[in-house]
């Protein structure tokens, strides 16, 4: 029987050998032609090189007691002592949080919490310089992901509506626990001066997304109107905020904006900063928003005047939610690089994530010799929120078919 | 219109056109008020709280130190000058950011496609990692670089020219001598001559399909002027640096502090990384049928390249890139955090002897007019590219 006649009797011939498996595989990726295997050969000689080198001094030279004895100071400022469970509670309700949307959705919310609840375990139990407090504190993370997911049937029922209710809920929680509230026992609100380290990046961060949303779509709003005045009050004003640094924004707001209150009225510096990047990120979100709205389908508007709808009935109806479900993961990205830009506070004094590294290096004197742990330390923090964020405003992208409608 | 105003039996609350011009006026009332309130308000309080404010200060002498600068600078010049010393030291980080930092884009992001499994993955995680960190802990980092690295006396040499050490970088730079205006006027002859034949050459292609190669021939006819001028009239010589007096302090040729070296490293590293993901989704943008097309009609590689894929990746490609020259520029004032005197550092230096208030305004419209140059280019761009005639 010939091979032809095997083919046609339902067992194919076998592929030529080195076109399929891992040689196949690496011949067609690394090595398809001289040029390709040179540079795969220096690549891979230097990536080895500085791979080992890396680990090398991650694990034999860095002295990590410069992160391990101040984790607190990294991760909550000066936020006081006796009132330290304070964020750490917040931590574990939006654990669970995390589990319940696991169990809702599934997909990158349990990519997450798994990985979330790996790390925290892996951090609870290798030995380095945490004591046992902290450890059960770590490794209580997994556990309040656990109890979400356990309770989430009973809480949510697979609803995302309610999760959405959830998620708020829990975020105002926390936010509620960690700034205090006037006259409750235990809940004593904290001076804003001691909030500090990461806490301060994501408490202005999140603060700036969300208070920036009516504001810019008020502004992208006001551009597209027909009023003259309107129109150019709010072009002149995202033009102005874009087109110059957050730092000397945030150098105005020190010297500037107390005076548009009454002097016997004191701001905080975390307000007053808070408010800026509030109006920095406004400017930003009205760009997104009319970008959003531009891209809503003209027959959209079209067929809502056909139906008799009224110009503004048509924005707020038509236009605006669709507008706003195409920027969604615009949103995300503003939000990672405003993240990253509230580092910029530096410039006002205040001890967020980078300038407390920065302090610890240059106030301590058996620390001076450990910068590089340091920012790399704080760049890790950085990277890993960033890039989750991004990793997720890319699922929802793909999620919301934007672009393929 | 007047017609409109005088439709009968509808009363003049319910007049369309009276409507719009009430409403148009009430918001112009409401804007005016705002603003008026705001900057009112503020006047007052400034008067009151005897906070100094006014442009008086500008004449007279700064008396602060700029630690470099491109024009030259002595504590006894003015503030005025010094704020254009700044500036000047501003814009000499960014052009050279710009330039460096879109090179390195370009070369990341063709990487980043490239068929080489290895290769297309570094680029990805350098994409990955340098843009998910903000710059300022980078330039943080890349100062605490070069700050650890040998000192002048035992620092990096290469070829006897070029010195790395934790006082910055030393390279060979050209110094103009007496012919250098006279080659100056000769390349620009030579570019507009370039720029003329390279029109003309395209035109002719477009015409008659003849291949003209109009960039080659318009980039051989400007280098050529340039290099047969520079031959002739010699208008610069190279100082290479050489190391001289008791430290062994490199002199001569141009001269990198550390803090310009850290970051000129920063800007570049994590805009490129910006610029990669541009270049890539630009090229990736350009639908396959089209290069299918194009090799269909007869076109061969390099000509779908040049007149097929190009044009239409460079459309995507080029607005959002200049939004990141933007950022770019507005980044380099992150440069008060490692001490080299950009416009923002000077500026917050200057605020101990001058009015505060004052020189956030004059820093702010300093950038605010860059910015409006990057939109102007920007919109110049797209009314160059759009699509005519359909």
């Amino acid at each position: 029987m010939s091979a032809v006649t095997a083919g046609a009797m339902g067992r194919p011939p076998p592929p030529p050998p080195m076109t399929v498996g891992y040689v196949g595989w690496l011949r067609k990726n690394l090595f398809s032609s001289w040029a390709n295997s040179l540079v795969t050969i220096v690549l891979a000689v230097v990536l080895g090189w500085a791979l080992v080198s890396l680990i090398g001094w991650v694990i034999v030279t860095a002295d990590w007691e410069v992160i391990t004895s101040r984790v607190q100071l990294y991760l909550v400022g000066l936020y006081p002592k006796d009132g330290i469970w304070r964020p750490q509670v917040a931590v574990l309700l939006i654990s669970a949080l995390l589990g319940i949307s696991w169990r809702t959705w599934g997909g990158t919310a349990r990519g997450f919490a798994v990985g979330l609840g790996a790390v925290a375990v892996i951090v609870g139990v290798i030995p380095h310089g945490l004591d046992i407090l902290n450890r059960i504190l770590v490794l209580a993370i997994p556990a309040a992901i656990g109890l979400g997911y356990l309770l989430a049937p009973s809480l949510v029922a697979g609803r995302s509506r309610r999760m959405v209710g959830a998620a708020l809920i829990v975020v105002f929680v926390a936010l509620l626990l960690i700034r205090g509230i006037e006259g409750v026992p235990g809940l004593e609100p904290v001076n804003t001066r001691t909030i500090g380290g990461l806490l301060l990046n994501l408490l202005l961060a999140l603060f700036g997304i969300g208070a920036s949303m009516p504001i810019g779509i008020g502004l992208a709003l006001g551009r597209q109107s027909n009023l003259p005045v309107v129109k150019f009050a709010c072009i002149a004003f995202i033009e102005i905020i874009r087109g110059v640094p957050l730092i000397t924004l945030l150098f105005m707001s020190r010297h500037i904006l107390p005076l548009t209150f009454p002097e016997n009225i004191k701001i905080d510096t975390l307000y007053l900063t808070a408010i800026t990047i509030m109006l920095f990120s406004s400017a930003y979100m009205a760009e997104n928003v009319r970008g959003g709205m531009a891209a809503v389908a003209p027959g959209q508007t079209e067929a809502a005047r056909a139906l008799g709808l009224r110009g503004w009935q048509t924005t707020m109806l038509i236009t605006l939610p669709q507008g706003l479900r195409n920027i969604i993961p615009a949103i995300v990205g503003q939000f990672i690089s405003l993240f990253k830009d509230t580092s910029l506070v530096f410039i006002i004094g205040m001890l967020d994530l980078v300038e407390m590294g920065r302090v610890t290096i240059q106030s301590n004197l058996e620390f001076i010799d450990n910068g590089r742990e340091v920012y790399l330390f704080i760049a890790l923090v950085f990277w890993i929120f960033c890039f989750s964020m991004s990793y997720v405003s890319r699922r929802i992208e793909r999620a919301l078919g934007v672009g393929q409608r | 219109m007047n017609q409109l105003l005088y439709v009968q039996g509808v009363p003049f609350w319910r007049n369309v056109v009276v409507l719009r011009w009430a409403v148009q006026i009430v918001s112009a009332i409401l804007v005016i008020a705002v603003i008026a309130g705001f900057f009112v308000n503020v006047s007052a309080e400034i008067a009151a709280r005897d906070i100094p404010f006014g442009y008086g200060f500008l004449d007279r002498e700064a008396q602060i130190p700029i630690g470099e600068s491109v024009i030259g600078y002595h504590p006894s010049d003015s503030f005025a000058y010094g704020l254009l010393v700044a500036a000047l030291n501003t814009v000499k980080a960014s052009v050279l950011g710009v330039i460096l930092a879109t090179l390195l884009g370009i070369l990341v992001g063709v990487a980043r496609l490239s068929p080489n499994w290895l290769l297309n993955r570094i680029a990805l995680v350098y994409i990955e990692v340098f843009r998910n960190i903000p710059l300022l802990v980078q330039l943080l980092f890349w100062f605490l670089i070069v700050l650890s690295l040998p000192t002048v006396r035992e620092g990096y040499i290469a070829f006897d020219a070029f010195y790395l050490s934790n006082s910055g970088v030393n390279l060979p730079w050209p110094v103009p001598q007496d012919g250098f205006w006279p080659w100056a006027l000769a390349t620009v002859i030579g570019i507009v001559v370039a720029v003329i034949v390279a029109r003309r050459l395209h035109w002719r292609e477009t015409e008659t399909g003849k291949p003209s190669y109009p960039i080659l021939a318009g980039l051989a006819i400007a280098i050529g002027v340039s290099v047969i001028a520079l031959l002739i009239l010699g208008p610069m010589t190279i100082e290479v640096p050489t190391p001289e007096g008791r430290f062994g302090r490199p002199q001569g040729g141009a001269e990198l502090s550390g803090s310009f070296t850290a970051l000129l490293a920063g800007l570049v590293i994590y805009t490129s990384s910006f610029i990669a993901e541009i270049v890539r989704a630009g090229i990736q943008s350009v639908s396959k049928g089209q290069t299918e097309a194009a090799r269909s009609v007869g076109l061969s590689g390099m000509l779908t390249l040049r007149h097929v894929t190009f044009p239409q990746a460079l459309r995507v490609i080029i607005p959002p890139t200049i939004s990141q020259f933007l950022n770019l520029t507005k980044n380099s004032s992150l440069a008060a955090a490692i001490g080299y005197p950009d416009l923002v550092s000077v500026a917050s230096t200057m605020t101990q002897t001058a009015p505060a208030i004052s020189l956030i305004l004059v820093v702010m419209l300093t950038y605010l007019a860059m910015s409006l140059t990057y939109s102007l280019i920007g919109n110049l761009y797209n009314r160059a590219i759009r699509f005519r005639g359909t």
